[in-house]
């Protein structure tokens, strides 16, 4: 059904959309030669060049190797844009806003937490609200204190004694977007925002406990607390009802924006605002405020994981060593300043289902990671692995220091269901060794490995093409789906 | 010309999922405007739970006002969503009272989703605007929605 988009390849892991027709720049999409085929199935390409189309867009429309077919942007592309000419879109950070993942590290070996394993799934999953519609019944937060989460994001979190201050370290900007403004969100959104905040929610987010199971590079593990056989946890949500309302809401105002300032649109999901009117800083200013929202959460979680972990294995906070190594946005648009023609350039970067990876010694890179580069997480299925990687200078120089964010689905939840129907997920994962604990069945059967990509396939590419660096590949043991 | 509601031109399926990796779009079909707002309703609330588990046992009126009859429909499954967010509620019944293609009026029936009564499908973020479209089609209309997961 898409169209065949001219694709030309570059070297080993990059290929470039010729500028044609009413494209501003290239496209340039980094995959390997066995990913071509399934990249040209559907119309990822076809949104990558529409990308190209928006004004003031700088350097080329990028897409990262987990590259599939999203609504308006691809999932998987970045794009940036100069402040002067170029353009803001809720489409381009994605509903999810600032949806993310946490990585903690423990003292703990496999074999150590093994007798209790069972019931510290369990636990987890009691402890923290997932699935459909989960809400807190136990914390619904009143207006003013909404506002301050929309404020300041993990920092009211530790304020309130969710975490602590170390954590803040180790949080994509110190878990906190400047300039959030609340009152620029709806009433709507902050309704949806009440009761969710501490919740999973549904779909393809998760809390996993698993293990180091591979390293790649000793020293930066090193520096990142990370050795074989090591107990590590992940946290994979966002901003919930809250973020999904606030994208809704300004794709609205971005639709009369667009025809207001005569934004050509190709796809009417592309809609945007100029980064300096009235409209495109308004949804910065929300955004912001639903993006702190979500580190509020993962914060949130990230505490009640520690507390599960206390209980159920009756040690201490100093045993049990639950750190948090790194927090990332994969779904965000960010003002950042890069180097463009040789000149230093402050743009809005969106970042859909992409990652910052900055270098070492990026002042946005926090203190203890300097001499590594930033911490990067990428999750893989429920079923085979996730990996460690650091940022790099090439990242930096080639895309606005972004790499790839996760496996990306190969087949359709449908597909899945297909697939899935007559066997039992849970029990072919208990045979894995891998406990997994979902809401509801159909999560658990739409999130089947084979549902997606080989994720060490796109690490494979993101670290070849020197966007990023492997640094470990963490298995999992037991997962608690949304 | 569409007939209005009359039974004899309604299609025999509602809506079925449209190819889509990531996320779901839903084809819907309707002999009406009105009967394809109910039916791409229906078809939100089948991707959450099974529909014919919920009751109708409470009511709630919704009022939704957009630009056009294509926005309208991604406003109408958003504020559904919305309530669900906000109080859990799922429609398993929905009556269209008045139309125009820039203002919808319509009453939704069904109660308030338990996770232990109704099972947990698939988690909708948002009804989007990709690839949104309303066109009409064998004596009725046709609908196509894409829905992020």
């Amino acid at each position: 059904m898409a169209t065949q988009i001219k694709l030309r390849q570059v070297d080993e892991y990059r290929w470039e959309i010729p500028r044609e027709g009413k494209m501003r720049t290239r496209g340039l999409i980094f995959a390997s030669q066995e990913m071509i085929p399934k990249i040209q199935e559907d119309q990822s390409l076809q949104q990558v060049a529409n990308v190209a189309t928006l004004p003031g867009i700088a350097g080329a429309s990028l897409a990262m190797p987990d590259i599939h077919w999203g609504y308006g942007f691809p999932i998987g592309g970045v794009a940036a844009f100069n402040l002067e000419e170029g353009v803001v879109s809720p489409g381009g950070v994605g509903y999810d806003i600032n949806c993310g993942v946490r990585l903690l590290r423990t003292n703990l070996r496999r074999a150590e937490i093994e007798p209790r394993f069972a019931e510290l799934i369990n636990t987890l999953f009691r402890n923290i609200p997932s699935g459909l519609g989960s809400r807190r019944k136990d914390l619904k937060l009143s207006m003013p204190t909404l506002k301050e989460v929309l404020r300041y994001g993990s920092q009211w979190a530790v304020k309130q004694g969710y975490g602590s201050a170390a954590d803040l370290e180790h949080i994509e900007a110190r878990g906190r977007i400047e300039g959030a403004d609340p009152d620029l969100v709806s009433e709507f959104a902050m309704n949806r925002g009440k009761d969710q905040l501490g919740t999973l929610g549904s779909g393809n987010h998760f809390v996993e406990v698993g293990y180091v199971a591979e390293i790649y590079d000793e020293a930066v593990a090193y520096a990142l607390g990370l050795y074989v056989g090591q107990v590590t946890i992940i946290v994979h949500t966002g901003s919930r009802g809250l973020g999904h309302q606030v994208c809704d809401d300004y794709i609205k105002v971005m639709l009369k924006a667009a025809a207001k300032y005569g934004i050509e649109l190709p796809d009417r999901q592309l809609c945007c605002a100029p980064l300096s009117s009235p409209e495109g800083r308004q949804y910065l200013a929300a955004m912001a405020g639903a993006a702190n929202y979500a580190f509020a959460n993962r914060q949130m979680i990230t505490h009640w994981v520690r507390e599960s972990c206390e209980q159920v294995l009756q040690m201490g906070p100093r045993d049990l060593g639950l750190e948090l190594v790194y927090d990332v946005a994969h779904n965000i648009a960010k003002i950042e300043e890069h180097v463009v023609n040789g000149k230093w350039q402050k743009l809005c970067v969106h970042r859909k289902g992409a990652t910052r990876a900055f270098p070492p010694g990026h002042p946005e890179v926090p203190e203890a990671y300097r001499q590594t580069g930033q911490p990067v997480l990428i999750p893989g299925d429920m079923g085979r692995y996730s990996f460690v990687l650091v940022g790099t200078e090439k990242a930096l120089e080639e895309t606005f220091g972004s790499t790839c964010h996760g496996a990306g689905r190969q087949m359709s939840r449908h597909q899945a269901l297909k697939v899935a129907r007559g066997r039992d997920i849970i029990k072919e994962m208990a045979a894995r060794d891998i406990i997994v604990r979902g809401a509801g069945r159909g999560t658990v059967d739409e999130e089947i490995s084979e549902a997606y990509k080989d994720v060490e396939a796109v690490v494979q590419v993101a670290h070849g093409a020197g966007i990023s660096r492997k640094v470990a590949k963490l298995k999992p043991l037991g997962v608690m789906k949304g | 010309m569409p007939a209005k509601g009359s039974k004899g031109t309604r299609p025999k399926t509602k809506y079925r999922p449209w190819a889509h990796t990531a996320d779901l779009g839903w084809r819907i079909q309707g002999g009406t405007l009105e009967e394809l707002f109910e039916n791409a309703a229906q078809a939100l609330v089948a991707t959450l739970t099974d529909r014919r588990t919920l009751r109708s046992r409470e009511v709630r009126e919704i009022t939704v006002e957009a630009p056009d009859k294509e926005a309208l429909l991604v406003d109408w499954l958003n504020h559904l969503l919305y309530l669900f967010d906000i109080e859990g509620f799922l429609g398993r019944d929905f009556k269209v009272l008045s139309l125009t293609p820039r203002r919808l009026q319509a009453q939704a029936r069904g109660e308030i989703f338990e996770p232990t009564r109704h099972p947990e499908k698939t988690g909708v973020k948002a009804a989007t605007y990709h690839h949104l479209k309303i066109t009409p089609k064998n004596e009725g209309w046709q609908a196509t929605v894409v829905l992020d997961l």
